[in-house]
């Protein structure tokens, strides 16, 4: 397999009568995608807004981020299963508009959802502040079911998200990237000394609108499986999270997963990046055994010395994590752990739900608990009246000037377990 | 005091130090199923916490799943 992401920049939005690029500029006819969305019938309505980065804006609560693609060549067609058919992605090329955003919000499904601030002090904690971004903003019908609505929105931001690259083929691109997918029997078999190395890339799936969607299938019905690093760019795994904002694997980071990037960097030079491994965060115990077991089976049957493992959320999935962590150390494959902490407001509470010593090597994305005071914007997209009810906001969050109050658990990918953000912590 | 941890992922009771521990259903409905009909989901309801109250009166001497 190999994928060609043709990456045009936009540094600029706007509506304007005809969808398409000029530049850097990309013009979007708000009408028009209006009306694609509005083909639902479960949406009563659909508001359409742009921020920019350092616009004095607030945006929430987010539910999901998505970076428009579409595919220029090869089979099928982006984020499968839901615009695409369910045919296998990640060969051929994929059109990239890089630099912007779609976020979807409104007043939806849950409380846990996000916010983003285009500027001051919260545009330091979410990587939504530096990208230019088209708000979504998603009334549903008041008669529909709660996880019809999830769905109505999920679907809502694929589309918008698919809708505006489409209108930009025939631009040429500003940088095209290529990545190969070889083989197990080619990609084994390369690089002879250097340690083969693995990905067990976990994925959110208690159920109750915290799922994960795998090629439309939802992923707390898979059994641990292989995946191609080529077709999750093309949006093989997208979100339907309604959790924590902080650190939910929204279907932007995805797309772009650091991790995969950072082992494609170094492939071929100090470590073999064999494979990906997706696995899920089920509510039993009894699935939280079969799963990492199965996925640390995969993992010996690729003979890795080595695997990266990530985790979404917190709380439950700690014990996924260390599950598969102490069964690949058990194994013989040495592991890395890349998580996020709950560890009170200061920071001195025990950071995960469980632990093991066999995690000597943690990468953390910061402490989720840790508050900060967000200023008044002097615009806010979506409804700023579920600041006291989104996780991390609490009673009173919301101040009469407008400022909140809220943990860094609210702001959406502030503790990305997938290292998208800037936070880290240290020990001390 | 005697105390019984009843809770669906055994890995976490036992992490956080508890003694006598009872696994359950699932994290949503730890003592429920809701793919059970009302009688079979009592039944289920009276048998973990008949099991609870066994866990309660026995002695232990370490970290102990009944």
């Amino acid at each position: 397999m190999k994928l060609e992401l043709h990456k045009i920049h936009v540094s600029q939005l706007r509506f304007g009568p005809s969808t398409g690029l000029e530049g850097s500029c990309l013009t979007v006819n708000a009408e028009e995608l209006r009306a694609l969305l509005l083909e639902d019938s479960h949406l009563a309505d659909v508001e359409l807004d742009i921020a920019h980065p350092g616009d004095s804006v607030r945006i929430m609560p987010v539910k999901d981020a998505i970076e428009p693609r579409c595919k220029l060549e090869g089979p099928g067609e982006v984020f499968p299963g839901f615009i695409g058919p369910v045919e296998t992605v990640g060969e051929g090329k994929t059109l990239v508009l890089e630099g912007m955003c779609v976020l979807t919000t409104g007043r939806l499904v849950a409380a846990q959802e996000g916010i983003v601030d285009m500027s001051g002090p919260g545009a330091d904690y979410t990587p939504f502040s530096r990208t230019c971004n088209l708000a979504v903003v998603l009334h549903p019908r008041e008669d529909v079911k709660l996880h019809e609505a999830e769905h109505a929105c999920r679907i809502a931001g694929l589309k918008a998200a698919h809708y505006l690259a489409a209108h930009c083929k025939n631009h040429p691109a500003d940088t095209v990237e290529s990545y190969e997918a070889p083989s197990l029997r080619e990609g084994l078999g390369a690089h002879g000394s250097l340690p083969k190395v693995a990905y067990i890339y976990m994925l959110q799936s208690q159920g109750l609108l915290h799922d994960t969607w795998v090629y439309g299938v939802d992923a707390k019905r898979i059994l641990p499986t292989l995946i191609s690093p080529t077709e999750i760019m093309d949006g093989a795994i997208i979100s339907g999270n309604c959790v924590s904002a902080c650190d939910k694997n929204n279907t932007y980071v995805h797309l772009n997963n650091p991790i995969i990037r950072a082992l494609y960097d170094r492939h071929g030079k100090d470590l073999n990046f064999v494979g990906v491994v997706i696995t899920n965060e089920n509510v039993t115990l009894a699935d939280k055994q079969r799963s990492s077991s199965y996925a640390v089976k995969l993992a010996s049957m690729l003979g890795v010395d080595a695997v990266v493992i990530s985790e979404e959320g917190f709380g439950n999935p700690d014990a996924d994590l260390v599950l598969n962590c102490v069964k690949a150390e058990k194994a013989g494959i040495r592991t890395v752990l890349v998580t996020d902490e709950f560890a009170g407001a200061n920071g001195a509470s025990q950071s995960l739900a469980d632990s093991c010593v066999e995690g000597d090597a943690c990468v953390t994305g910061g402490n989720a608990n840790a508050t900060i005071l967000l200023p008044p914007m002097q615009k806010v997209i979506g409804d700023i009246g579920q600041a006291d009810v989104i996780a991390g906001g609490f009673f009173g969050s919301l101040k009469p000037d407008g400022s909140l109050e809220v943990e860094l658990q609210a702001i959406m990918a502030a503790t990305n377990e997938l290292g998208f953000n800037r936070l880290g912590a240290y020990t001390i | 005091m005697p105390v019984v941890h009843m809770a669906s992922i055994v890995p976490i009771s036992q992490s956080v130090g508890a003694n006598r521990i009872i696994p359950t259903v699932a994290i949503p409905h730890p003592l429920g199923d809701p793919t059970l009909d009302a009688a079979e989901e009592k039944a289920l309801r009276r048998k973990l916490v008949e099991k609870a109250l066994t866990a309660l009166s026995t002695n232990v001497s370490e970290q102990t799943v009944f």
